[in-house]
């Protein structure tokens, strides 16, 4: 644990558990979807899913990265994440982004990956809110990963019809918001 | 429809077998089944059993989040909006 870290936290007037608590809860959204991304972008197939599916690989890496990037600040806060996994997943922030009923069916499946980016976003503009010129680290991480996931639910929503994302797809390396923080 | 106090409410808090209950602008909501409000509790911050209106407005999310849950009765003790 950072002792000291964690007590300018506190001073700031944030109670520190709390906001462990919520890093967990994000943390173990982080990794689900990584995991339930990776059935999605298996069953990304054909000639519709196949345009999508390069997105979708890119925003399940850095849903990994993001994991790895909360996990030392949840520790350097003094917390930890839990022993059983399968309570990390029940404790998600977020609900399971699972494969629709009907895998094929490729406008469900964009439902499924934007509805989880936006509650990522909602999750981490939450973070940001709370610790905003309080905790300066754990801010800049969340912003950091708020900027990706963002950056996520605007591929999906035009993908989905609901306007031109405003940007392109990831060219090179995999988030170039938060490498910083997994160096 | 039921009617509820603030202190009955405040039983419906999702834990010991209890549904998970939250009130927004006068109506009671039944978040029961939400994978948000696992044990009633939300986000860590907010807990069922309790009048969320005020709450929400603080939220990154609009009340409209509600509308997919039933309405199992209404608050006696509205927030006014201010005049």
């Amino acid at each position: 644990m950072a002792k000291v870290a964690r007590e300018m936290v506190e001073k700031s007037g944030i109670n520190v558990d709390q906001l462990v608590e919520l890093l967990v809860k994000n943390a173990a959204a982080e990794l689900t979807t990584y995991y339930y991304y990776t059935i999605l972008r298996f069953n990304l197939i054909g000639l519709e899913g196949e345009g999508i599916k390069e997105i979708a690989e890119a925003a399940r890496i850095e849903d990994r990265n993001h994991f790895e990037a909360l996990v030392p600040r949840i520790y350097e806060l003094g917390g930890k994440i839990p022993e059983d996994m399968k309570a990390f997943h029940d404790a998600s922030a977020c609900p399971p982004a699972k494969l629709p009923k009907d895998p094929t069916d490729i406008q469900a499946m964009l439902k499924v990956l934007v509805d989880a980016e936006r509650c990522a976003v909602r999750g981490y503009t939450h973070v940001c809110n709370l610790t905003a010129g309080k905790d300066h680290r754990t801010y800049d991480l969340s912003q950091a990963i708020l900027n990706e996931e963002i950056e996520h639910e605007s591929w999906f929503s035009e993908f989905l019809g609901e306007g031109p994302s405003g940007h392109f797809m990831r060219r090179g390396e995999t988030s170039p918001f938060v490498s910083k923080f997994l160096r | 429809m039921k009617e509820f106090s603030k202190e009955e409410l405040a039983r419906y808090d999702g834990r010991n077998g209890f549904p998970a209950y939250v009130a927004y602008k006068g109506k009671v909501y039944d978040v029961t089944g939400s994978f948000l409000w696992k044990d009633g509790g939300h986000q860590v911050l907010h807990r069922a059993g309790a009048d969320l209106t005020d709450a929400l407005e603080q939220a990154p999310h609009d009340g409209d989040v509600l509308e997919k849950f039933p309405i199992v009765g209404t608050i006696r003790h509205v927030r006014t909006e201010p005049s």
